[in-house]
């Protein structure tokens, strides 16, 4: 560990630190514009030049040393860049010199040369490092005539999200390496030289890029700004309320930016170990749905004359009155609730309490919609990912297997991480029907064919077999397992799953060896599942013989695709499991039965499953929800809930991580949790099924704050047990995670940016392998699905579902700025079956399949191989496609 | 019987007959009004431009300068098919609270384009509170003629240095 004199302060720092992180780190500031924590140091801006010396060396190669016996520094003859030059043994830094001083000023008096005088107008204005560096490092008064100032064009918009200002920008290239590094889409690049050096948008539509918002806040300047938020308020007057994003199950931690009670803008809040500092376009433009104007705001009864807004009180006894009807004639049995993954943990937890314990009715599910085909719920609780895994400093010693998942589209900070890691050398293996973003950074692309997951997963076993690899202190029938494995071949799997049987077995080595191993499974595996009971307990085999289950950076990941989808596994919105993840005592209809009226009373909250196929409206419906959605316009009473952004609460995210969300703005007119409505219902219907669980649980309806929710749930539900609102409330400090950025040594380094301060990690809860390390697992062996050779499914094209960021639901429709990102739908195409059916790139084809029949483009491509073609859901018209199903395409 | 001391009397009556005579120092107010300092902090105004557009850029430093919080701005972006003000905002609502206001000045100070400045009008009552909150409509001066009112298109669209008019020999 070399150590570095920063200005007479000694501080000892791993080896291939850079000298702006060790200054940070003994607690010197050294100003910069172009370095970046998470980015190559590129050394352009100039902004952090200091005088460095190295103890001289004299001729015999010995440390010259002087009177009092400390070593001599040679200093270099200029200045030199901190964020370029890695520390080296008993270097020495200077900061407060008056040539470091001079060199500041003049970089800043350039810098200002050429900048317009904006502050007023400009978005950063407040937020801004150049005039915080100004104030601190810069001349007090102006040299430079203004009429002679650099004039350029000033709204130039990069695509549709982000307006550049040429005249603001420094050209530190930040934006750039961003996107070259990070995001790794190379959609931004300079152009010409000197000051007419400016940023262009490559492609079309330009900056297409999903994580484009990021540039605005990596930007020092206000050169960058995002055309949703600029010039609608100063940044001193937006308050900033912690939050969790509302779209997708990474859980990235936001900041609701408000003003006067309106969602100005989102911006990230660091969080190391899930988003880092950053979040994808949608959860930072997508969140005018809290604030529509076409939100409910009463609850409404529906009558002979249509709809009508009543009271609170009148909505409740009206259910009342009609729930006791109900169950008078038919039976506490007649009532059911579908509530969605995207409301709260709290309320969920009060709805299947409610339903079971005020009710005693076991219908409850939440799979409707994009969750219907959320799988693998088992294997998550056994081998879920370590409690302390950090996708973003995975190395060279962990693999990851990435199955059946399009990350980008589904979780896509995670595949920035991803990315990351695979670029730090994790082994990463994707694994997929078709090309997705992710294969291009993974060290193995695998293709195979659609549905035969379990089959490339026996090959991978089988290989492990083979060769001995396997590990079996944690397994208990490794013997018999092995006996059915070997009714196959690594040849014949590769043949079914079309994949050369070297690529499964190189994959399923690297998987072996690898000290540490995860795997991820999104959509098109979960699809899979649904069918094939194979493959999920193939993936608990490949886990356990691997040895890769109990601790950090191994286990199993589930990409469910909203924020709460794993928070309503773990409170019991199952038709069969209840609250903790415990087998439920009575089994009930699922969400398919339910929206077929299995029941005579439905209360669906938060989902909507006359949107996503078949709904029949049971004999008394009630809706809780922000919109009048579909299933609302078929209810009898609609009830108003509240949006993310109005109250508190918490998330649990995809790693099953309870993260703790607060209330940013006011509710919106006469709108009220979930919980008070499920509370109210429930002090109304107390005598509605006498039962001995009713008597212990009524003195339990009384709660005034969510928290009080979240403490019960924490003392109630043993997977929950310590998840106190407190715990998850504190300000836990976490140190930055270890990065070598272009660093020559072998060691990771420190970002030596202080630890972080005022953020609330989320707390998770610990998988059965995790919390009993001596536990022992059976194999189980399930036969695979048969799966149509070669020659059959040549003759049958086989439709893919697949999944787009944005879509046309509900909460994206009503950002208007994203709209154009939205894709045309299109059907992707192998060439070869192209080339037999005479149809060409952007041809307008009709897809038949079914009853039904769509037109689209064709995009003819290697990404989906021969025999599938692939639709992304819920674009105009795609709504409901059924996976795996015949199509017929022909040429218009 | 002693005679009353007439001397003092007319002594302290002559003062009352000269000055019976000489003009009073009154102003007749509200016929007149005595005239006030220049630098008189009295009520705000939001001043234009000689080619009519208006100085405000919404960029609330007068909020943020406003030591009472009286100030409340609201931006927004604008292009030369419908220009408020040079440049690229303007502020598209602007209340002054004059209830709060305790007509300090820093506004003025702080204004970095000289919109907002305290004229020299104190006659401000109101029968209810609401109406002590000034908006844009009643702050900005009337425009120096019918046709340069805002908003207008202007007639050179792209340049936003042409809406600025440019002043001989100095910084506006």
């Amino acid at each position: 560990m070399p150590t570095v004199t920063i200005d007479n302060l000694r501080v000892d720092v791993p080896n291939g630190t850079l000298v702006v992180e060790a200054a940070k780190k003994a607690g010197n500031v050294i100003p910069v514009f172009c370095y970046h924590p998470k980015l190559a140091p590129v050394g352009m801006c100039r902004m952090c030049l200091v005088e460095i010396g190295t103890p001289r060396r004299g001729k015999d190669g010995q440390i010259e040393k002087d009177a009092s016996g400390n070593a001599v520094i040679a200093w270099m003859p200029k200045l030199q860049t901190a964020c370029t030059t890695f520390v080296s043994e008993g270097m020495a830094v200077r900061t407060d010199s008056a040539a470091v001083a001079d060199a500041r000023r003049g970089v800043v008096e350039f810098l200002l040369t050429s900048h317009p005088l904006d502050c007023p107008v400009c978005d950063k204005g407040g937020e801004c490092p150049l005039q915080n560096v100004t104030m601190e490092y810069g001349p007090g008064n102006s040299r430079f005539p203004v009429e002679l100032k650099f004039q350029n064009e000033k709204r130039v918009p990069l695509g549709d999200l982000i307006m550049l200002d040429r005249e603001r920008c420094i050209q530190c290239a930040r934006c750039i390496r961003f996107q070259d590094e990070i995001a790794g889409d190379s959609v931004l690049g300079f152009n010409a030289r000197g000051r007419g050096m400016e940023i262009v948008a490559f492609g079309d539509p330009p900056f297409n890029s999903k994580f484009s918002g990021n540039t605005i806040d990596i930007c020092p300047v206000g050169a960058l700004t995002s055309r949703d938020f600029r010039l609608s308020a100063r940044v001193w007057e937006v308050n900033d309320a912690p939050s969790i994003c509302a779209h997708c199950s990474v859980g990235c931690n936001i900041f609701i930016g408000e003003r006067d009670h309106q969602i100005k803008r989102i911006v990230p809040r660091e969080n190391e170990a899930v988003n880092e500092i950053w979040i994808c376009d949608k959860g930072r433009f997508a969140h005018h749905f809290a604030t529509a104007p076409d939100r409910l705001t009463t609850p409404m009864l529906r009558d002979e004359d249509g709809w009508r807004a009543v009271s609170w009180f009148d909505a409740f006894a009206t259910i009342t009155t009609r729930f006791n009807e109900i169950k008078s004639q038919f039976g506490a049995n007649a009532l059911g609730g579908i509530a969605g993954d995207r409301v709260p943990n709290e309320d969920l937890y009060l709805f299947q309490k409610f339903f079971r314990e005020i009710i005693s009715s076991p219908h409850l599910d939440h799979r409707v919609g994009w969750s219907a085909a959320n799988a693998g719920a088992d294997l998550i609780k056994q081998f879920g990912v370590g409690t302390e895994t950090n996708l973003g400093v995975l190395d060279k010693n962990v693999a990851v297997l990435v199955i059946g998942a399009d990350v980008e589209e589904e979780q896509p900070v995670l595949r920035l991480r991803l990315s990351a890691s695979a670029q730090r050398g994790a082994h990463l293996i994707v694994a997929n029907p078709r090309v997705t973003k992710l294969a291009a950074h993974a060290k193995q692309s695998i293709v195979y064919n659609i549905g035969s997951e379990a089959y490339f997963l026996i090959g991978m076993l089988f290989v492990i077999a083979g060769e001995t690899l396997e590990k079996t202190e944690s397994v208990t029938n490794w013997d018999a397992f092995k006996k059915s494995l070997e009714s196959f071949t690594v040849e014949q799997c590769a043949e079914i799953c079309r994949v050369k049987p070297e690529k499964i077995r190189d994959a399923a080595r690297a998987f072996a060896h690898a000290p540490d191993a995860l795997i991820l499974f999104g959509r098109e595996a979960m699809q899979t599942m649904q069918r094939d009971a194979a493959v999920e307990s193939l993936i608990a085999a490949l886990m356990l013989v691997t040895g890769h289950i109990g601790k950090k950076n191994n286990g199993v990941i589930a990409f469910y695709p909203h924020n709460n989808s794993t928070g309503a596994l773990d409170m019991g919105i199952l038709p069969d499991y209840a609250a903790g993840r415990v087998v439920a005592r009575a089994k009930g209809f699922s969400a398919a039965d339910l929206a077929n009226a299995k029941t005579k009373a439905l209360w669906v909250m938060g989902a909507d499953p006359a949107a996503h196929g078949k709904f029949s409206k049971p004999n008394f419906l009630v809706v809780s929800e922000l919109f009048m959605t579909e299933t609302a316009k078929l209810a009898d009473i609609v009830l108003p809930a509240q949006s993310f952004a109005e109250r508190d609460g918490t998330f649990t995210n995809t790693e099953r991580r309870v993260q703790l969300f607060r209330a940013a703005i006011k509710p919106r007119g006469d709108v009220k949790p979930d919980w008070w409505a499920i509370q109210e219902m429930a002090k109304r219907l107390q005598s509605f099924n006498v039962s001995e669980l009713q008597s212990l649980t009524l003195k339990h309806w009384n709660y005034e704050t969510c928290s009080q929710i979240t403490d019960e749930i924490a003392a109630r539900v043993p997977l929950y047990a310590g998840i106190t609102y407190d715990k998850l409330a504190e300000n836990v400090k976490q140190p930055r995670a270890p990065y070598g950025q272009g660093n020559p040594s072998d060691t990771p380094t420190e970002i030596a940016m202080g630890e972080l301060e005022g953020t609330t990690s989320g707390i998770a809860w610990k998988s059965i392998a995790e919390s009993d390390a001596g536990a022992k697992f059976e194999l189980e062996w399930r036969e695979p699905r048969q799966h149509a050779s070669r020659s059959d499914s040549r003759q049958q094209i086989r439709l893919a579902v697949a999944r787009s960021l944005y879509d046309r639901g509900t909460m994206m429709s009503k950002t208007s700025i994203l709209q154009p990102r939205v894709p045309i739908p299109a059907i992707e195409i192998n060439s070869l079956d192209a080339e037999e059916l005479g149809i060409e790139n952007a041809a307008r084809v009709r897809v038949s399949f079914e009853s039904r029949a769509l037109e689209m483009i064709a995009h003819v491509d290697g990404h989906v191989p021969p025999g599938t073609v692939l639709i992304a859901q819920n674009l105009d018209g795609t709504a409901n496609l059924p996976m795996g199903a015949p199509v017929k395409v022909e040429k218009i | 019987m002693t005679l009353p001391n007439i001397g003092a009397l007319f002594k302290g009556m002559s003062v009352t007959l000269r000055e019976m005579f000489s003009p009073p120092v009154t102003y007749q107010y509200p016929e007149v009004r005595r005239p006030v300092a220049p630098r008189f902090h009295g009520r705000h105004e939001l001043k234009r431009h000689d080619n009519g557009l208006e100085k405000c850029i919404g960029c609330s430093l007068c909020a943020a300068a406003c030591p009472s919080d009286a100030i409340y701005v609201e931006p927004a972006e604008q292009t030369d098919a419908e220009r408020y003000s040079p440049g690229e905002r303007y502020a598209a609502r602007y209340e002054i609270n004059l209830l709060r206001c305790i007509f300090c000045g820093f506004c003025e100070e702080a204004c970095p384009t000289g919109a907002i400045i305290l004229e020299h009008n104190y006659e401000l009552s109101y029968y209810d509170r609401r109406s002590a909150i000034i908006t844009r409509e009643q702050l900005l001066v009337p425009p120096p003629a019918p046709d340069k009112d805002t908003p207008r298109a202007m007639r050179d669209p792209g340049n936003l240095y042409a809406a600025i008019p440019p002043v001989k020999g100095g910084v506006e």
